[in-house]
């Protein structure tokens, strides 16, 4: 039986901020972090991890150097071998550099272990050529392409050496220094496939047989938004891979980051910006926007996005949002957010708000600036 | 020392039923190869219509409410939208899914859980079939007042099923009344676009004997005027048992807000954000996402809400005294490495 290469990666200063108060070691940070005293939190997610993983007879395991990896392997008795080479101090460019050697040795998937820039990190290495596993060590993880604990990251191992479904998961781009602030910002920076994994903690009573796959539950999401959809009217799809399933089910391709136009089922407009909306309002009398919540925090419109100004938001208006998500997102969610920087703006979308979640299906959620 | 892992996950009441209800599901199993005789069961009908204070005609029968309230949506929701909260009791929100022509969640957001009054009223304008949990479960909080439910009754072509399995503890807790009436049902005779589904399962202590109603305003009554439920014959027996001597049920639901309210203010302070509660059981939010799955480690087993609200909600049923204080120890400790070994100690001491 051919075995499972899994490549582990591990950020060491990941999480470091925390019990000192930084929120997050981006950049020059992690220094500070030291010097006042911070402990590494790695080393024990990433125990926990490999301790809860089970199907080790049927993986065969890649290790970056030392505190990146091999340091806690050396403690178990599973066979591994070193991938790349490390300095004393490491940077992101070594976790870039060792996850495409991973990759280029044949990794099947990578375990990585650290915050939300070590996913951006990653995905800037491998974007979705390779299915991934995050095992959350940052101050605050907000990507959704993490695991919810090392035990179900190790779970997630698991059911990927067992043939489980992918599913394609959010990586954000939180801005430090606003976080630091007490100011929430993030925006979409990519996504990163995943092994997709049901809960098995519920008994049978719980189990649920009619939840489909995520993947499945955006297309549904995609076909009644499409049915909807008036051949008259100017469509602005924005980030994220929900939004992209409509414009999948359009025919017409979409930039995940961007905004893009649609009119009459034609693409009018490919990652298009303020002004380039602001012109196609000129040519276009009805519009609205399509939009899916940001992982995590629930943004649907923060600050990080440079094409839903509030001028445009304001030109569309409340009545002409509609916001897609699946069930699963939006549950995961304690209301939606809005951040656009003009507090009017920010006032006019908040109160509860439909979110088509399925074919057919909606949910009224409250949103708040 | 308690057997684990103690189950705190489906909302049970830890007390036996009182001798006198064992003895007739003891008559019951006796008459194993009969069917029900329809004089029981008309005595039962008698018996709730007694106790909710509702014409016995208003009441149909079933093996749980929950059944009734996949009934119910099999019956009416192909050709309607659905209407429902969310979070709410899954198997039920899970049929609506399948069976309903279109449906429409209201989210239920941290940290009040209220349901506004004018976002159910503005939902149910158009026809369709509003299934609707007071209190609700998992959040443990009334989502229902009279008003709303008359309000959203104006409208003749829509149809309103409360569940209201959790009633009798929510009746003590506000009102601390002893009645089985409850705010709702008895409006089932001005409208007939009313149903509530109740149990025996939960204040009554017959979980295992599966004995659910609906007191059913006359939409309801009539489509299910065919539907017959021949109640098992322990379980039948054990119902009319209960129901001739029902005050132990009222016992049991003070004993459990008693030992609710206990459990709550010592989680209060220990600093974990636990959310107040009508009901057998408390939603706490934890800081680890995974603290269901730690205190299973540690020989309990809670109800994980993380696929209806963000992760780390859990959902824990009251038991007996001893059982919620493993619980609270282990829950003291779910940040650390444990085992259920661990929680045997505390168990012990």
């Amino acid at each position: 039986m051919k075995k499972t290469t899994v490549g582990l990666i591990v950020n060491p200063v990941a999480g470091m901020g925390g019990s000192v108060g930084l929120k997050g070691t981006d950049g020059q940070m992690h220094e500070r972090a030291v010097a006042l005293g911070a402990e590494p939190v790695t080393p024990r997610r990433t125990r926990d991890t490999l301790g809860h993983i089970a199907r080790w007879d049927e993986i065969s395991l890649l290790a970056a150097p030392e505190q990146m990896g091999a340091a806690y392997l050396e403690e178990t008795e599973v066979p591994f071998r070193v991938v790349g080479e490390i300095s004393r101090d490491t940077s992101a460019m070594d976790t870039k550099r060792i996850a495409a050697q991973m990759i280029a040795q044949g990794a099947d998937l990578l375990l990585f272990v650290g915050g939300d820039g070590t996913a951006r990190d990653i995905y800037d290495a491998v974007g979705t050529s390779v299915p991934v596993v995050g095992v959350p060590a940052g101050v605050k993880v907000f990507s959704s392409a993490f695991a919810l604990s090392a035990r179900a990251a190790a779970k997630m191992v698991d059911e990927f050496v067992a043939g489980a479904p992918l599913t394609e998961e959010e990586v954000l781009d939180i801005d430090e220094a606003a976080f630091r602030d007490d100011r929430l910002a993030s925006k979409l920076y990519g996504t990163l496939m995943v092994p997709e994994v049901r809960s098995s903690l519920q008994p049978a009573k719980a189990a649920s047989n009619v939840s489909a796959p995520t993947e499945e539950v955006k297309k549904d999401i995609a076909s009644f938004i499409v049915e909807k959809m008036d051949p008259e009217t100017l469509y602005l799809l924005g980030p994220g891979t929900t939004v992209r399933a409509v414009a999948d089910a359009l025919g017409v391709p979409k930039t995940l980051l961007g905004v893009d136009a649609v009119h009459g089922g034609k693409l009018v407009g490919e990652d298009i910006n303020e002004e380039d909306i602001l012109a196609l309002f000129e040519r276009y009398g009805a519009r609205k926007i399509i939009v899916t919540p940001i992982g995590g925090n629930g943004f649907i419109f923060g600050r990080g996005s440079k094409q839903f100004t509030p001028t445009v938001i304001k030109a569309v208006g409340r009545e002409n949002l509609i916001i897609v998500g699946t069930r699963h997102k939006v549950n995961r969610l304690d209301c939606l957010r809005v951040d656009t920087g003009d507090l009017e703006v920010d006032k006019m979308l908040s109160g509860y708000t439909k979110v088509t979640v399925g074919y057919r299906q909606g949910m009224m959620v409250n949103v708040r600036c | 020392m308690l057997n684990l892992p103690i189950r705190l996950d489906r909302n049970e009441v830890p007390f036996d039923p009182p001798p006198h209800v064992i003895a007739a599901a003891r008559d019951g199993l006796s008459q194993l190869n009969r069917y029900a005789e329809p004089e029981d069961l008309a005595r039962l009908r008698a018996l709730l219509g007694d106790y909710t204070g509702v014409p016995d005609r208003h009441i149909i029968l079933g093996p749980g409410s929950d059944f009734l309230l996949r009934e119910m949506i099999h019956v009416f929701a192909p050709e309607r939208k659905v209407v429902m909260l969310s979070p709410s009791f899954l198997p039920t929100v899970e049929v609506a899914w399948e069976r309903a022509a279109s449906w429409q969640g209201l989210r239920l957001s941290p940290p009040s859980f209220a349901l506004r009054p004018r976002l159910l009223v503005a939902e149910t304008c158009e026809p369709c079939l509003a299934v609707i949990d007071s209190p609700n479960n998992p959040t443990g909080q009334i989502t229902l007042t009279r008003e709303t439910v008359r309000a959203v009754l104006k409208n003749p072509d829509v149809l309103l099923v409360v569940d209201a399995a959790y009633h009798e503890f929510a009746e003590m807790s506000l009102r601390d009344r002893m009645s089985g009436g409850g705010p709702f049902v008895k409006l089932v005779e001005d409208y007939p676009n009313l149903a509530v589904t109740r149990t025996l399962d939960k204040a009554f202590s017959l979980a295992g004997a599966r004995v659910g109603y609906v007191v059913a305003g006359d939409i309801f009554r009539e489509a299910f005027a065919s539907f017959y439920a021949l109640l098992p014959q322990p379980s039948l027996h054990a119902a009319i048992a209960a129901l001739q001597m029902p005050a132990y049920a009222w016992e049991n639901v003070d004993r459990l807000i008693q030992e609710r309210e206990r459990v709550r203010e010592t989680l209060d302070d220990m600093g974990v954000c636990v959310y107040p509660s009508v009901t057998n059981f408390l939603l706490i939010r934890s800081e680890l996402p995974d603290a269901a799955l730690r205190l299973r480690d540690r020989g309990v087993l809670v109800w994980d809400v993380s696929n209806q609200l963000p992760p780390g909600f859990i959902r824990v049923s009251i038991g007996t005294r001893d059982e919620n204080e493993v619980f609270l120890d282990a829950f003291s400790h779910i940040g650390e490495k444990g085992t259920a070994a661990t929680a045997q100690t505390g168990a012990s001491r």
